[in-house]
């Protein structure tokens, strides 16, 4: 051993493990062998003749699609609404929370706490039922009330991102529009929340997607036919008894992937230009 | 009118700003006169640039008084947007807007501020954007432009108020050295056609060339100023003597012993 010299050691070692190449190689292919066992096992599960008979059923699909149009028209309106409503709500509460004035940021907290602390589910049964009848308004419109549900709930999380935005504008950025002779509200107006929108779009765009799903939350009130949105359509077609199993909500499934992936792929290009300008 | 082109422009007072416990100043007086080239230079950390940013409120005063164009801006009710409209603005850093192009940047804060019409701040912008050799760049956006010519763009955003005073803070200290003669060709020609300057900086060619009046500081309090060919030709205090030997010869930063 003492005398071995060292770089014979070394050699000695290095001959008898593998590359670190080869290692990487061998554990790759360990990878691969457990993920399709696992297709396997899925597959093995699962009862593949009552497949087609229960979720993917055409007879079932053509029943439902008649009524697609008009519901997937009215998830994106409820989602576009209460997006609207969200953002300058959102934006609002943002610029409450980062404000000098404590008061305001106080009560920004507590909003953004409280909406985001109860489950959204119960807020929009409350605005369905309950709101109606404690305001001294008219509140009927399904929209109106789908709105404010969804959209109060969504700008809690919009005021956080949207804080995290204003604040990551530089500082440099405010104090030249000071310099110029702007005032403060001018320069949040003109320069700081500009900015912060566009440092911000990437996971505003992931709020959007998590509010189309929670559009399907306004199943649960007494909605009109022609309000039906996709969720309810698959409820219905559920619990019509028309046969067919699960195959509405897969049907539905779809269609909300319609809308949420493109916008999960326009949220990375974001990021990714986003980066690319930042370097 | 009279009165006025014979009022300093810049007026201070007995200033001073303490940042919590830290007194960064401790009793500044300075004035300006219209149409005068004043370079201030000074050590690190010697409070050049919160004096700089004294003068248009970027730091509020602790206490003493700041009276700048005829207005007291240390009065608290002061309307500090009225008298920042009326002088430009250079940092170091450039902090050009970001989200506009090279134009946007020139108008946006005549439009907004002055309320001039859009034509009128455009024609404006290019102007000031030849004035500064970047008439053509009009549709950039900052990123796409060196530091030099960001720097440019930044000082013809503020020549497009028409300023009356010109604040720099070390507007080439970012820069890369082969882009930094561009920057400060642009103002000398400014100081030539007579815009009155407040400069930090720390190229003192251009102090010794342009500046009327140099101001070395240190400690928070005026060490010495006087004409450039006195006070960097021929530094009258220690303290100034040892900063300009640092500077102008900085390989032999502790040379004192070698004289
Ligand atoms: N906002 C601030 N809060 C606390 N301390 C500050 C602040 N701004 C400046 N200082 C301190 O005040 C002192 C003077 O700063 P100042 O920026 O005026 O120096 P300077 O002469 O411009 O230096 P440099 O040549 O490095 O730019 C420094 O010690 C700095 O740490
Ligand atoms: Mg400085």
């Amino acid at each position: 051993m003492t005398t071995q010299t060292p770089a014979a050691a070394r050699t000695g070692h290095v001959r008898a493990r593998l590359s670190p190449r080869r290692r990487r190689l061998v554990v790759r292919v360990v990878q691969y062998v457990v993920l399709l066992a696992a297709f396997v096992a899925v597959a093995l599960l699962i009862k593949w003749d009552s497949v087609a008979e229960n979720i993917f059923n055409i007879d079932a699909a053509r029943a439902l699609l008649p009524k697609i149009p008009r519901a997937f028209g009215n998830t994106l309106l409820y989602m576009v609404c209460s997006f609207a409503l969200s953002i300058v709500l959102g934006t609002l509460l943002a610029l409450m929370r980062v404000s000098e004035v404590r008061l305001y940021r106080i009560v920004s907290t507590i909003y953004v706490e409280f909406f985001r602390g109860i489950p959204a589910l119960l807020y929009v049964i409350a605005v369905g039922l309950a709101l109606p009848l404690v305001v001294n308004f008219s509140l009927t419109s399904t929209l109106l009330k789908v709105t404010i549900a969804l959209g109060m709930v969504s700008s809690a999380y919009v005021a956080e991102t949207m804080r995290a935005g204003l604040q990551a504008v530089p500082r440099g950025q405010i104090e030249a529009a000071r310099s110029l002779g702007m005032s403060t509200a001018r320069t949040t107006m003109t320069v700081v929340v500009p900015q912060a929108f566009r440092i911000v779009l990437p996971p505003l765009t992931n709020e959007v997607i998590l509010l189309t799903k929670d559009t399907a939350l306004i199943s649960s009130l007494g909605l009109m036919i022609p309000e039906f949105e996709l969720t309810k359509i698959g409820q219905n077609a559920l619990s019509s008894g028309a046969g067919g199993g699960l195959t509405p909500m897969f049907v539905v499934g779809a269609c909300y992937l319609v809308i949420t992936i493109p916008l999960g792929i326009f949220a990375r290009r974001l990021e990714a230009k986003g980066a690319r300008s930042r370097s | 009118m009279t009165a006025q082109a014979t009022a300093p422009v810049v007026d201070i007072r007995g200033l001073h700003k303490s940042f919590g416990q830290r007194e960064v100043l401790k009793g500044v007086d300075l004035t300006i006169a219209p149409g005068e080239v004043v370079c201030v230079i000074g050590p690190s950390g010697s409070g050049k640039s919160t004096l700089l940013r004294c003068v248009n409120q970027l730091e509020t005063a602790s206490a003493g008084s700041v009276e700048v164009l005829g207005t007291e801006i240390t009065d608290p009710d002061v309307d500090i947007d009225a008298v920042r409209s009326r002088v430009g603005m250079v940092f170091q850093g450039f902090n050009l807007f970001a989200h506009l192009t090279v134009l946007e940047n020139c108008t946006v804060a005549q439009r907004k501020v002055l309320r001039r019409p859009k034509e009128e701040a455009e024609r404006i912008a290019l102007e000031n954007l030849e004035r500064v050799g970047l008439g053509d760049r009009g549709d950039a956006h900052p990123h796409q432009l060196s530091g030099g010519q960001q720097q440019r763009v930044a000082i013809a955003r503020a020549l497009a108020m028409d300023p009356q005073l010109m604040l720099f803070d070390e507007p080439t200290s970012a820069l890369d050295p082969e882009l930094v003669g561009d920057v400060l060709a642009v103002m000398r020609a400014l100081a030539e056609g007579g815009m009155t300057m407040m400069v930090v900086t720390h190229e003192m060619a251009f102090a010794r060339d342009v500046a009327d009046r140099v101001v070395f500081i240190d400690g928070g309090v005026i060490v010495e100023e006087g004409a450039p060919a006195d006070v960097i030709g021929n530094p009258q205090h220690p303290r100034t003597q040892l900063f300009l030997q640092r500077v102008l010869d900085p390989t032999h930063a502790h040379g004192t012993t070698t004289d």
